[in-house]
């Protein structure tokens, strides 16, 4: 999937399940838009069934540094290039 | 150190209506929360009883998503009725987060609806090569989520005791809150119950040959607490809250005292873990005025338990005319709801509450012809204009465990 693909399926999933208002790339998750570690494990488990595959632990604990959309998106390029895709 | 408990504030969402006036009409009118049982493309079909006390009409919930995330469907008539007591009462946020009120309150089982999800989830992408269980299906399904939704939607960081035990679960809850207060530990107790929309339930007591079959196809007719053709319990939903504070502190920030809380007792049968126990259940009723303090003979009616199964309204019966004889009137208002499980008690409190506040007691709906042996009791055949000073409101539950509550009329708590 390209970055323009996983960014729109992100941004639908933030506005459609955790019902952000107009989201920008570089808000910070928590302080702009309440998204905290409930909703951080939640989101993995979409991601999950965007990939079709189980994150490993090591990879989910990574996502708990994430902060903004863009460290989502960077986030699931890595995991991407990591699985070979 | 003993204080006096008063209840200052009620809501209920129950199968006859949510709030006062709808209660209070469908006591008044007759009407039956019981219709069929909706098809849950599961259990339904295996299950012999095709009746559900139902909540069939839309509530409005205006909860965030940040606060609906946690909440199964349980939590949410259980947030929704507390969010009533809590805006009816007046207290400021600072008192509600004080510690010094806390959240007594319970259901059967948690939420069953996301329990049955997370396996459904599990399962079906254990085909497709991965599984994953939501983040909050736990938060959601346990069996605590009623109290801990609660205190987390208002902020309460008081004691929290989530009780659990079938039908005795908001019972419970209102008689550990009121011994909270009345022994000094928090000086305000938000206490309830709720459960949802259960097929779980009902296939549990229909394997138990202890639903109502008979009337599949006339809903309204069923359950029949007394009667000589009953033929079992009707599962129902619901959710219901009191705010209980204590006495002194009601009277001077000018609370509406609707009731005071005189006695509650909790025990056990010490046996078998579902048959109904004359002695037990006599022994919960002795109790009961023994804590409050006064004679059989002061309490004007009585809310029994009465669920329409053939043994349990006979034991009942019997422990009844043990403790009070023919004086007080019995009411069975399961007649009205089917059998809301770990909230019928709370919601049978308020019940009697708006009953007690507009001089009233309803009868119990469907008692055409009082069996015989159930028949040494005073039963409330129809509509009877009553100032109840006193009234009792039983609860028994599976695992042998009872409990009573008493409660005297707001107006008499006044004076």
């Amino acid at each position: 999937m390209t970055r323009d693909e996983l960014q729109e399926k992100i941004l639908t999933i933030l506005v459609q399940d955790f019902e952000f208002k107009d989201p920008k790339l570089d808000d910070n998750l928590r302080d702009d838009h309440g998204f905290d570690s409930i909703d951080a494990i939640e989101l993995l488990s979409k991601i999950e069934i965007i990939f079709g595959f189980s994150l490993t632990r090591e990879e989910k604990e990574k996502a708990m540094e994430i902060r903004t959309i863009t460290d989502i998106l960077d986030y699931l390029e890595k995991i991407q290039q990591g699985r070979g895709k | 150190m003993k204080r006096r408990v008063v209840i200052t504030a009620c809501s209920a969402i129950t199968p006859i209506g949510y709030g006062k006036q709808a209660i209070t009409d469908s006591l008044l009118h007759g009407v039956s929360g019981v219709r069929p049982l909706k098809d849950d493309g599961l259990l339904t079909d295996r299950i012999h009883s095709r009746v559900f006390g139902t909540v069939d009409y839309p509530i409005a919930y205006d909860f965030t998503r940040s606060q609906r995330k946690t909440m199964g469907p349980v939590a949410y008539y259980a947030c929704q009725v507390a969010k009533d007591v809590l805006s009816a009462s007046g207290l400021s946020a600072e008192y509600i987060s004080s510690g010094r009120l806390g959240v007594a309150f319970g259901s059967t089982h948690g939420s069953p609806t996301v329990q049955r999800d997370i396996y459904r989830t599990f399962f079906q992408r254990m085909e497709e090569g991965f599984s994953s269980i939501g983040a909050v299906d736990y938060l959601r399904s346990m069996v605590h989520t009623t109290a801990v939704n609660i205190t987390r939607m208002f902020g309460i960081t008081g004691r929290v005791i989530a009780s659990s035990t079938a039908c005795t679960t908001s019972s419970q809850a209102i008689g550990f809150g009121y011994e909270m207060i009345k022994f000094g530990m928090q000086d305000a107790m938000i206490c309830g119950g709720a459960d949802e929309y259960d097929t779980t339930t009902v296939a549990v007591f229909d394997n138990l040959l202890a639903c109502s079959v008979a009337y599949n196809d006339r809903p309204e007719l069923t359950p029949r607490p007394f009667d000589r053709k009953r033929d079992g319990l009707v599962v129902g939903e619901g959710g219901g809250a009191v705010l209980l504070e204590e006495y002194e502190a009601a009277r001077k920030r000018g609370a509406p005292i609707l009731a005071e809380v005189i006695g509650f007792s909790c025990n056990n049968n010490g046996g078998d873990l579902i048959l109904p126990n004359l002695d037990g259940i006599t022994a919960t009723l002795r109790l009961a005025l023994a804590d409050a303090g006064i004679a059989a003979d002061e309490v004007d009616s009585i809310s029994a338990h009465a669920t329409a199964t053939k043994m349990g309204d006979i034991i009942e019966s019997q422990a009844i005319e043990a403790v009070y004889g023919s004086k007080p009137f019995v009411t069975g208002l399961k007649s009205y709801t089917g059998h809301c499980m770990g909230t019928c008690g709370v919601i049978e409190l308020i019940m009697n509450l708006y009953m007690m506040e507009e001089g009233f007691l309803a009868p119990t709906l469907n008692l055409d012809e009082v069996d015989p042996r159930c028949g040494a009791v005073r039963h409330t055949p129809e509509v009877i204009r009553i100032h109840a000073g006193i009234a009792a409101v039983q609860n028994f539950a599976f695992g042998g465990v009872n409990t009573c509550l008493l409660v005297k009329n707001g107006r008499e708590v006044i004076a």
